[in-house]
């Protein structure tokens, strides 16, 4: 008798609250989510729905939420149901909706869409049909997500590589600035310098796989890529290619000029950087993320370029999507998503609202007003990726097969044991050639 | 004499102040990673990471409540702590009573197949579950309910292995004879259940209670693999969504909203705290 | 007519009241939940263990490939060794705390209710990602463990960077969540009875060998039960490395479940994933076999005396 008192009491209690805060606190939403299902029921013969969804920030979210009701409102037919997520949340998710073909209508993609390929109705053939505009652009931009002559998306910014650095910590320990073309030997000694002189790190971490193993046989030679541009295969056959870079990480973190595995680990995020703390000079970023690392340091930050092989020799570095807009298969209505991301990404008020920050806009017009208001971080921004366009590169493979994630995580795994001595540089560079070609077999 | 019994007295007093001094030290040294997270709430990102030993925050940012409220994308944590609200109490009401069922079953009555589902049962628990979410996901879809609760609260009434396995271990500590004599009296196996067991099961059933509430409240995957709509999200993925490791973190904003999201965890166990012990030792001996 | 009636009455009540039907009608949700909801799916991924199942494309059958392809792996043959390790020395300081806090906490003595809660605090809200990210800033170069340390005039550790610490802060968090343990050790506690220590003390037994002759095998089977679910949970433990190391550094914290996490969602091999599982079920149904097992000798039970 007592229990069942006692479990009606816990269920009244917990309906109460659940109710209450429902019914009071939350009156906006509350009525929203009420309303919501009539909405639907009643509207559906006229209205369409969009599935649509992304992965990001805060900021991120908050100004797409914005587009997506400006769009609504100037459609009052369309109807978009979004979601968003933090990146792993956002793949976890995906891959599930994969599985059982129903795929967000638009979702956004990464360098891994090779992955996603039978998911994806190339936007190219809406381009054709005149309901997406690129007059605005060229094929330099439209390139970055072309995949065996589809145009597959468009890309809601450009992005490249670089090395954020610190030039006041770099004159205070009486070391030169990076040149253009500035190249690993430097890069090391940089480290070394400054580390000796003022105690901190030379350097806080690069992208080990871009840095070492992607763009780093690139830089080799015009013609060679880590993965083929068929994505099939290796794009190079000397494992030795990949050796030098192993050994200087093993260098630098010996002689304390390169936080060790466990100091990586503790950067959560941008602003508990080691180059935003003040405890290293120099540090990797993508170039859509320097507005935000200079607002964080709060001082002067300026970009330098990937540094080189050989002064002389390639680059490795080129212009990419940083991430895109795609319409699925699973989508009943693609033309519609079409018109959404031709809106997204040519609308100029819209693009107020986005302001750049998934990367500097393909679209000329686009670009410019932006860069027209744009403050200091976001000017170097715009000028770093206009002079990287201008490096002469080979045919760089930036997209990524399907087997790359793993790929990488055995790279890092191999510099760790090369820091640890388990392994050496020669050993490592094999064992990953070795382990990435089988992967393709 | 008399000075002996001071002295033993003395003692006494002596270690109990020690026993006490002990316990609530070390209480503090075990909860202090919570302080730290609650106070947190009330510091900026600087504050955080840089004097991550000190408890008391240097200013008290209560505005870290006001942005973290605000959530995401113009829905407001009112939603999701509701959406949680929802999601946890049912899921807690179905395991109650389904685990109960089974357990009694499965710990009293001799039916044929017994031991066989009792092994399927250890076997659910050690499942990963990682593995079947796929699969499951595929089931789900097909039956058209992903996009709604329904994924997460219906596994519930079908009974959650452990605490089926709590139960039955609960049940066989009641004595049989009680089962006996109720039989004599004319009882059936099914009243045996309302009338005897279910009663004296309280103990477990409010550990049940507690355990399962928090376990569901902190469910992260199954939200996230389940629900499609901001409007639905719980608080853990909502929380989630403070961390972002490609651009800046509002940790004070996090560890705000982290802070108000563990109240009601707190106050189910406070709530039921004292039923949790006590209860579990009397219940079963003297009825 | 009547006595039919009346036959057919008793007739369905002795159906009705049969134990099979009763054992049924009782289990029926546990039933029909584990036929739709686990079988199915355990089937599905039993197949998919035969095959190079990727998520985007269908999948072939490529036989015991994927099981084959285990024994070669070097970081899965790791991450069963770092699993175990962790299994083994966390269950049983975990148990061994929460027994010693439970017996503390048996002494009639104010406050007792206050800091039992005080206690389980930790195993309350444990899971929750916000306690994740503070273990991890506890353990941080400049976190209050290395404070701690270099005010005892000890050197700092690099906790997260060093292969042979990393599972030192996972143990450790496993072992601060004892409280649940602790309840139930608690209970057991209570439930010896007073004769049993009164026998002792007449017979002049000191506080030591009461508690090793008495407590602890009146109390056998709780810590079975404990032993075995402690054991159960700590075999599948993935949210704690999944968010405070991700499995580094050099895969010294790579779990079993965190692995097989990676393989399934992170490198889309489902199939090999699946194989993985299964192995690790069959390992986690060995070991649980093994401690009942085990369990008949040092179980001590009322009803074999």
């Amino acid at each position: 008798m007592k229990l069942k008192k006692l479990t009606a009491f816990i269920l009244s209690a917990l309906l109460i609250t659940g109710l209450t805060a429902c019914g009071s606190s939350d009156k906006a939403s509350g009525a929203n989510s009420e309303e919501a299902p009539s909405q639907t029921t009643e509207a559906s013969a006229d209205k369409t729905t969009l599935r649509m969804a992304w992965w990001g920030s805060q900021a991120r979210h908050d100004a797409t939420v914005k587009v997506i009701e400006m769009y609504e409102a100037q459609n009052p037919t369309i109807d978009i149901e979004y979601e968003f997520y933090d990146f792993d949340g956002y793949f976890t998710k995906l891959n599930t909706l994969v599985a059982s073909n129903t795929v967000w209508d638009i979702f956004q993609l990464g360098g891994n869409f090779p992955t996603y390929m039978d998911k994806i109705v190339p936007v190219g053939e809406y381009v054709d049909s005149g309901i997406v505009d690129v007059s605005n652009t060229n094929d330099s931009f439209l390139s970055t997500t072309t995949w065996e002559d589809k145009l597959l998306g468009l890309s809601n910014g450009v992005n490249c590589y670089g090395i954020a650095y610190d030039p006041q910590l770099f004159s205070e320990a009486g070391v030169p600035e990076p040149t253009e073309n500035w190249t690993w030997e430097d890069y090391k000694n940089a480290c070394l310098q400054i580390h000796e002189k003022l105690g901190i790190y030379g350097s806080s971490k690069l992208d080990d796989f871009i840095g070492g193993a992607s763009m780093g046989i690139s830089q080799e030679d015009y013609a060679l890529n880590f993965f083929a541009s068929s994505n099939d295969k290796l794009g190079f056959d000397d494992p030795m290619m990949l050796k030098d870079y192993f050994a200087m990480r093993q260098e630098l973190v010996k002689a304390g000029a390169y936080p060790d595995p466990g100091a990586i680990f503790e950067i959560k995020d941008i602003e508990g950087d080691y180059l935003v703390t003040g405890d290293a000079a120099m540090t990797w970023v993508a170039s859509n993320q320097m507005p935000t690392i200079a607002a964080a340091a709060g001082r002067e930050i300026k970009l330098a370029t990937v540094p080189r092989k050989k002064a002389d020799g390639p680059s490795g570095s080129t212009i990419q999507s940083s991430q895109m807009l795609c319409i699925s298969k699973d989508s009943k209505v693609p033309e519609e998503a079409a018109k959404f991301i031709n809106f997204f990404i040519n609308d100029p008020e819209a693009n107020k609202v986005l302001n750049g920050e998934r990367g500097v806009p393909i679209m000329s017009n686009i670009r410019e007003t932006l860069e027209a208001e744009a403050d200091e971080a976001k000017k170097e921004m715009y000028s770093f990726v206009s002079l990287i366009g201008t490096f002469k590169t080979g045919e760089i493979n930036v997209i990524s097969p399907a087997r790359k994630t793993e790929i990488e995580d055995q790279y890092k795994l191999l510099i760790e044991q090369v820091i640890y001595d388990e392994k050496t540089p020669e050993q490592a560079a094999q064992e990953i050639y070795d382990f990435a070609k089988k992967k393709f077999e | 004499m008399e000075g002996k019994a001071v002295g033993i007295n003395f003692k006494n007093r002596a270690s109990k102040i020690i026993y006490h001094c002990f316990i609530i030290v070390f209480g503090f040294i075990m909860v202090y990673p919570v302080l730290w997270m609650i106070t947190g709430s009330l510091k900026n990102n600087a504050e955080i990471l840089n004097s991550s030993l000190s408890i008391i925050p240097p200013n008290w940012r209560w505005s870290n409540f006001v942005t973290g409220w605000k959530g995401f994308g113009g829905i407001g944590f009112a939603t999701y702590f509701k959406n949680s609200f929802l999601v946890s109490g049912l899921a807690t009401f179905a395991t109650v009573i389904s685990s109960a069922c089974v357990a009694y079953a499965l710990a009293r009555i001799k039916f044929r197949g017994r031991k066989i589902w009792f092994t399927a049962m250890l076997c659910t628990m050690m499942l990963p579950a990682q593995i079947i979410l796929i699969p499951q996901y595929i089931i789900y879809n097909r039956l058209g309910f992903v996009g709604s609760i329904i994924p997460l609260v219906l596994p519930h009434f079908f009974g959650q292995a452990f605490f089926i396995f709590q139960m039955m271990q609960f049940t066989s500590g009641i004595p049989r004879e009680l089962d006996e004599a109720a039989t004599i009296d004319g009882c059936s196996k099914y009243s045996i259940f309302t009338r005897i067991i279910l009663p004296l099961l309280k103990p477990s059933i409010v550990t049940t209670i507690i355990i399962q509430f928090y376990w569901k409240w902190d469910d992260f995957m199954g939200p996230l693999i389940y629900l499609n709509k901001p409007q639905t999200y719980t608080v853990s993925i909502a929380i989630k969504l403070f961390a972002d490791a490609s651009s800046t973190t509002d940790f004070g904003a996090m560890f705000a909203m982290s802070t108000l999201s563990l109240i009601p965890v707190f106050l189910i166990f406070l709530f039921f705290n004292k039923y949790l012990v006590e209860g579990i030792s009397t219940s079963g001996l003297k009825g | 007519m009547m006595n039919d009636n009346i036959k057919k009455k008793m007739c369905l009540n002795k159906i009705l009241h049969n134990d099979n039907t009763v054992g049924y009608v009782f289990a029926a949700p546990f039933i029909i939940g584990f036929l739709g909801f686990t079988i199915i799916p355990i089937l599905v991924s039993l197949y998919y263990s035969f095959t190079n199942y990727n998520l985007t494309t269908s999948e072939t059958w490529i036989g015991l490939q994927n099981y084959a392809r285990l024994f070669q792996d070097t970081r899965f043959l790791k991450s069963v060794r770092v699993t175990l390790i962790y299994v083994l020395t966390s269950v049983p300081l975990k148990l061994i705390f929460a027994l010693f806090i439970a017996y503390l906490l048996t002494k009639k003595s104010r406050g007792v209710t206050f800091y039992r809660s005080l206690y389980y605090v930790p195993s309350l809200i444990g899971g929750s990602i916000a306690v994740a990210l503070v273990w991890k800033e506890l353990f941080s170069t400049r976190g209050l463990i290395n404070s701690l340390f270099i005010s005892a005039g000890l050197e700092k550790v690099s906790w997260f960077g060093d292969q042979k610490m990393a599972m030192i802060p996972l143990v450790l968090m496993s072992v601060w969540q004892f409280g649940s343990s602790m309840i139930i050790f608690a209970a057991g506690l209570k439930e010896i009875s007073p004769t049993y220590y009164e026998a002792a003390k007449i017979d002049g037994a000191n506080k030591r060998q009461i508690f090793s002759h008495i407590t602890l095998p009146c109390l056998s089977p709780i810590i079975l039960y404990n032993l075995v679910m402690q054991t159960i949970s700590a075999f599948m433990s993935f949210t704690q490395a999944f968010v405070i190391t991700r499995g580094g550094p050099n895969d010294a914290t790579n779990f079993y479940a965190l692995y097989v996490y990676n393989q399934a969602f992170k490198y889309y091999d489902m199939g090999y994933a699946s194989a993985m599982s299964w192995v690790m079920l069959i390992i986690m149904s060995l070991i649980t076999f093994l401690i009942f097992k085990s369990s008949k000798r040092w179980v001590f039970s009322e009803a074999g005396e």
